[in-house]
């Protein structure tokens, strides 16, 4: 901010330009102190705080990217003849929707690098949110005051997948009307009314006229702005609430500790856009996506083998691969077998994400509130339950690929089916109890750091004629040479060179810098109390 | 037509499970056939197996059927028997398929085959164009059945999209979309067509090799079947327009780059702005 | 409210900024300044330290180069970009390759644009601007008790002036009306609603239709080859149409010899000869089931993998779905080519509530 601008109670006029600009917005909206503050809201400086960045900035460059798209997209099922430039299609009945897309692709300069762009960052956009909601998972950021931005998240990713497959679907290509197909026929499934809301989407018996068109609109109005609206109400909790941080020296529930956003954030993250950008270019240049002229349009006699959805379709589509062939016919009334894997499972999948919060907190019965993040090993529990839902989910994820790894690692198809069965049974109990192992094992780790010091490397001879390793403690000991330390819940140095530098950029550390040898101070830092210790190493605050 | 660009492609990499697939083959194959070539000098040291194999020969014979002929007692009598007519759980009657499936089997190294299964590989091939061509007389000549084409395989450029259709309707099911292949059941597969030559896309439409049906001149038209070939072979040599074709697989291996690629960079990124400068 | 009675909070409000003595004021350097506005948010700035205290070092002229070079970078990239826009050939040709440049050199000259740009900025960050270590007073939790115990006032109080508790008449009425509007958003809704019992379970096939195939021509018995297959669809003005290839499409197959089917009750005479016809819509999710695998007559639907086998008249023997295809009854009219017998039996593809 200009200084003109403060010393404008003096009666001055300010003189720069920049100047004249504040006191204009400022005399007309009173702009001042909102300004100042948003520029000196301070963000954590930690890697893993930047992935619901990346989400954020796919949104945009999907936003751009898909406008200039909808300059040249034509949402209409009306068959034409193609007669581009693409010869190996010229005289194929097509779509309007499909010729119109080749077109972008072949007659449009730049065309069809924007539409990789678009389909890269709709890939990118849904991983993104699901590495952001992982860490957020694995954290414990979701807990009070967050459970509602964890729903909005759950609600963003819920509408993201719903917005990519509208997406994926309007080329009216081969493989995405496949899958439209397979939409319409999970539409049946549903009991009682199936056939009313297949018919109330598709407008008739598959595929009738009013799909492509129907989907346009919910991709391009719709969906958009549910979405854009969510995001603007999750980043405007996260900047009403601000930020978790991880516990650290001088890091406290009722603190943030980082950097401003202007100037240093600010410079980070907005230089953070345009590596997103950058990336989502490089990977449209480098590598084709969705080549819609490859599968020709959509024709419901034709189909590819290897058909699969986008990838974050993929668990529902290894949910129907492996999921047994049980129709349940009762009068004269039937429920397909699909219903099972396409509705009820992710239902009650999304239902359990969304509720986690809320269970977790019964069953912990933690209704306190928290800012500063757990690090995943010191909530065992909760570790390896996402480890077991990872598994589970990465079995299905796979398994909606089966056939192309049966096909390039020479496995039978039927066997590859029987894995994925197997496995969804198997593995995740296997994954709860090795991640909790893990979880211990590391606990455990640092407890004995804390305890008898970092290891030195250094041999020594005991009188005795016995050898031990000399072990450096990290704070005061006492009279058994035991180390005094609280674990605080931040990472403990667990090698010597890490001893002049534990947790990032703590005050304690920054202000007086101990030499090599003098081990700072961890506990005293961060656990001012013995309350708020219990409380960093992981375990709840009693409940008042 | 001239100016196309040559079809010369790469050998696509191999999975390490793929080697060693092939490596044991290749060792059954050296072993098997050092097995076939004893058992057919051991057959042939005896006279009553001579005197057979000149009363089989016809007086006025081809130079091309005969030459076929020998070839055919060295390498496939054991499985498929002296008059073609196959040997109980080793090998099937040879009368009627005729020289295109003759072509397909061998000219892809298929046959002469380590084992018999509902899948046999396609391998390196024994026998080169001519002696192919003389053992698919042979073949022809004693039992018939659909003919190794001649001529124009291709057609004009004129006929691409409705080969594309064609391709789409018959082929994609099991090929893919782009002639990469797939799964089938139990173990069995739909090969790449990236290899094929025209006359191997041909024979196999006609002879219906394997698991894949047959496909008639009737059912698809000479004209068809060069529509079909032109589209395919047309498809595997076009360079893409959007950068690495990652498979021309679909969705599975953009799935891979996304995380792999995308979200590796990406962190990579992540942890160099995190990091202290 | 019982907190209302608590003691007011002892974490203190932010104050408003009070009144600068300008005097005081003037006499501040800028950073002085600047600590007094982050000191007003809350915000304090426990360590500050330039990157380079002594200005014109070698080492800081070289961050700043390098932060330059990126933003030279980005213009180089950006430029490429603009260049190669205009100038590279583009459009695609057959008989050509050189299209094929077009779209990963524009994708790579944006990428060192944009990733230098971003990188320029970040590298600037890093290397030049002052370093600081902030820290951000969070103020959580509830609000002051005199908040929280006015606003429930507030609200309360309204709800008296309206006069709505006393007004029980005015509540019904009220609760009536609300339900009405929020039925005027929902049954305009209603022409989405479309009736959908018979399009499923009749097709485009019914006695007497011939049998074509995506040529439109019609098939006779000679024209498939033992363990040869052919997609057919009916002989009508619309065959090919998508919507009646939708429902309608059928696998006509030719046996092997020695391949029997054994039919399913009252669908003997369903097949012709060694021919048999049946719906290539998987009964699982409705994909064109017809990966056909002559020698073990088995049927693959390449969406989930269900197999169907032929000889045991489509039975689905392996993965999801649940019913046999539905099969079509055929047979060869006066003039030598096949008819249906009729419409299928059963409603083709996938499983819906009303169906038996």
């Amino acid at each position: 901010m200009s200084q003109t601008t403060t010393e404008r109670p003096a009666g001055k006029r300010p003189t720069s330009a920049l100047g004249r600009a504040a006191d204009w917005a400022d005399e007309r909206y009173t702009a001042s102190r909102f300004v100042r503050s948003s520029l000196n809201k301070v963000f954590p400086d930690n890697w893993s705080f930047m992935m619901g960045e990346i989400a954020l900035y796919s949104f945009i460059i999907l936003l751009l990217t898909g406008t200039y798209l909808a300059f040249f997209f034509d949402p209409s099922m009306t068959e034409v003849r193609y007669d581009g430039s693409y010869s190996l299609l010229r005289g194929v009945e097509m779509s309007r929707a499909f010729d119109s897309t080749l077109n972008i692709s072949f007659e449009v300069r730049g065309g069809l690098l924007m539409r990789q762009i678009h389909h890269w960052a709709a890939l990118l956009f849904v991983a993104a949110m699901v590495a952001h909601m992982l860490r957020v998972f694995f954290t414990g950021g979701f807990r009070k005051p967050r459970e509602v931005n964890w729903l909005l998240g759950v609600g963003l990713l819920t509408f993201g997948i719903l917005e990519g497959f509208a997406g994926y679907s309007l080329p009216d290509d081969l493989l995405s009307g496949t899958g439209l197909r397979i939409a319409y026929a999970i539409m049946l499934s549903i009991p009682i009314v199936g056939t009313w809301v297949a018919f109330a989407v598709f407008g008739s018996e598959f595929p009738g006229v009013d799909i492509i068109p129907r989907l346009y609109i919910a991709h391009v109005l719709l969906i958009p702005g549910i979405i854009l609206a969510l995001i603007a109400v999750h980043v405007g909790l996260v900047v009403l609430q601000k930020h978790t941080q991880f516990p650290g020296p001088g890091r406290r529930e009722d603190n943030v500790v980082g950097e401003r956003m202007y100037p240093l954030y600010g410079a980070k993250g907005g230089g953070f856009f345009f590596l997103v950008f950058g990336v989502l270019a490089a990977l449209a240049g480098l590598f084709q996506i969705n080549p819609i002229w490859l599968y020709g349009p959509y024709n419901p006699a034709q189909v590819s083998s290897g058909s699969q959805p986008d990838w974050y379709m993929g668990f529902l589509d290894g949910s129907t691969r492996i999921f047994p062939a049980w129709e349940i016919r009762f009068w004269n009334y039937t429920i397909s077998p699909l219903i099972w894997p396409t509705v009820v499972l992710p239902g009650i999948l999304f239902t359990l994400l969304a509720l986690y919060p809320f269970i977790e907190a019964r069953m912990t019965k933690d209704r306190s509130v928290h800012h500063l993040l757990q690090r995943p090993r010191d909530v065992p529990v909760r570790t390896s339950l996402g480890a077991m839902a990872l598994s589970f989910y990465f079995v299905l994820l796979i398994s909606g690929g089966n056939d192309i790894i049966a096909d390039k690692f020479d496995i039978s198809l039927n066997a590859m089916t029987w894995i994925g069965r197997i496995s969804l049974i198997v593995l995740p109990p296997l994954a709860y109890s090795a991640t909790y192992l893990l979880c211990l094992g590391l606990q455990r780790h640092d407890r004995e750091v804390l305890e008898h010091g970092v290891e030195t490397g250094i041999i020594k001879r005991l009188p005795s004629g016995e050898f031990i390793e000399v072990h450096q403690p990290l704070g005061p000991v006492d009279e058994h040479g035991h180390g005094e330390l609280e674990y605080a819940g931040a990472p403990v140095p667990k090698r010597m060179n890490r001893l002049t530098n534990p947790g990032k950029k703590a005050i304690g550390f920054l202000r007086q810098v101990p030499d090599p040898g003098e081990a700072p101070d961890l506990g005293s830092e961060a656990g001012e109390t013995d309350q708020q210790a219990t409380e960093l190493a992981g375990r709840p605050k009693n409940p008042d | 037509m001239t100016e196309r660009p040559s079809t010369t492609k790469g050998r696509r990499p191999r999975s390490r499970m793929r080697r060693r697939i092939t490596g044991a083959l290749a060792l059954a194959a050296a072993l098997g056939s050092v097995g076939v070539a004893y058992a057919t000098v051991a057959a042939a040291a005896t006279p009553k197996a001579q005197t057979v194999a000149a009363a089989n020969a016809p007086a006025n014979e081809p130079v091309d059927v005969r030459k076929g002929r020998q070839l055919y007692e060295t390498s496939c009598i054991t499985c498929h028997g002296q008059n073609l007519q196959g040997v109980l759980d080793r090998g099937p009657s040879l009368i009627g398929v005729g020289s295109a499936s003759v072509y397909f089997q061998v000219s892809t190294g298929r046959m002469p085959a380590t084992q018999q299964g509902a899948q046999i590989p396609q391998k390196k091939a024994k026998f080169d164009e001519d002696q192919t061509q003389q053992l698919a007389a042979y073949v022809q000549s004693v039992g018939g059945g659909p003919q190794i084409p001649t001529g124009d395989l291709r057609g004009t450029d004129a006929n691409l999209a409705e080969g594309g259709e064609l391709f789409r309707l018959n082929c994609a099911s099991c090929h893919n979309f782009a002639g990469r292949g797939g799964a089938l059941s139990a173990g069995k597969y739909a090969p790449s067509l990236d290899d094929a030559s025209d006359k191997v896309i041909w024979t196999a439409m006609l002879s219906g090799p394997q698991n894949m049906p047959v496909f008639s001149d009737n059912q698809l038209t000479t004209e068809q079947k060069q529509a079909i070939t032109n589209y395919i072979q047309t498809l595997t040599a076009q360079k893409d327009p959007g950068g690495s074709s990652i498979g021309r697989l679909g969705p599975v291996p953009e799935g891979l780059v996304i995380w792999v690629v995308g979200i590796g960079a990406i962190m990579l990124m992540i942890l160099w702005i995190g990091a202290k400068s | 409210m019982t907190d209302a009675v608590r003691p007011p909070s002892t974490r203190e409000q932010h104050d408003p900024p009070g009144e600068i003595d300008l005097e005081t004021y003037r006499d501040l350097t800028l950073e002085e300044r600047a600590a007094l506005g982050t000191e007003l948010d809350g915000v304090e700035i426990v360590h500050r330290r330039e990157r380079f205290p002594v200005p014109g070092t070698k080492a800081e002229k070289r961050a700043e180069r390098a932060v330059a070079a990126c933003f030279v970078l980005a213009f180089l990239g950006a430029v490429a970009f603009v260049v190669c826009y205009v100038v590279l050939p583009w459009q695609y040709d057959i008989n050509s390759t050189s299209y094929t440049w077009f779209t990963p050199v524009l994708g790579v000259t944006m990428a060192l644009s944009l990733i230098g740009f971003g990188v320029g900025a970040i590298l600037w960050a890093k290397l030049l601007i002052t370093e600081e270590e902030t820290v951000q007073e969070r103020h959580s939790g509830r609000s002051t008790p005199e908040a929280r115990a006015t606003t429930v006032a507030v609200l309360t109080d309204g709800i008296a002036m309206t006069g709505l508790a006393r007004r029980s008449v005015l509540q019904r009425a009220l609760g009536l009306s609300v339900l009405a509007l929020g039925a005027l958003a929902i049954v305009p809704l209603g022409g989405l609603i479309k009736k959908p019992r018979d399009a499923l379970f009749v097709t485009g096939w019914s006695t007497g239709v011939r049998l074509m195939n995506g040529n439109r021509r019609l098939i006779r018995p000679g024209d498939i080859e033992a363990g040869g297959i052919e997609t057919v669809f009916p002989a009508t003005p619309d065959g090919l149409s998508t919507q009646v290839v939708a429902d309608s499409v059928v696998l006509l197959i030719r046996l092997r010899p020695g391949q029997v089917v054994r039919a399913r009750p009252g669908q003997q005479d369903f097949g012709w000869e060694d021919y048999v016809a049946y719906s290539k819509i998987c009964t699982h999710a409705g994909c064109p089931a017809s990966l056909y695998e002559q020698q073990t007559g088995r049927l693959l639907c390449p969406c989930h993998q269900s197999q169907f086998d032929l000889l045991q008249d489509a039975k689905p023997v392996f993965g999801p779905a649940a019913r046999p295809l539905p099969k079509l009854a055929i047979t060869v009219d006066d003039e030598g080519y096949f008819v249906a017998k009729g419409d299928f039996t059963e409603p083709i593809g996938p499983s819906f509530w009303e169906r038996k």
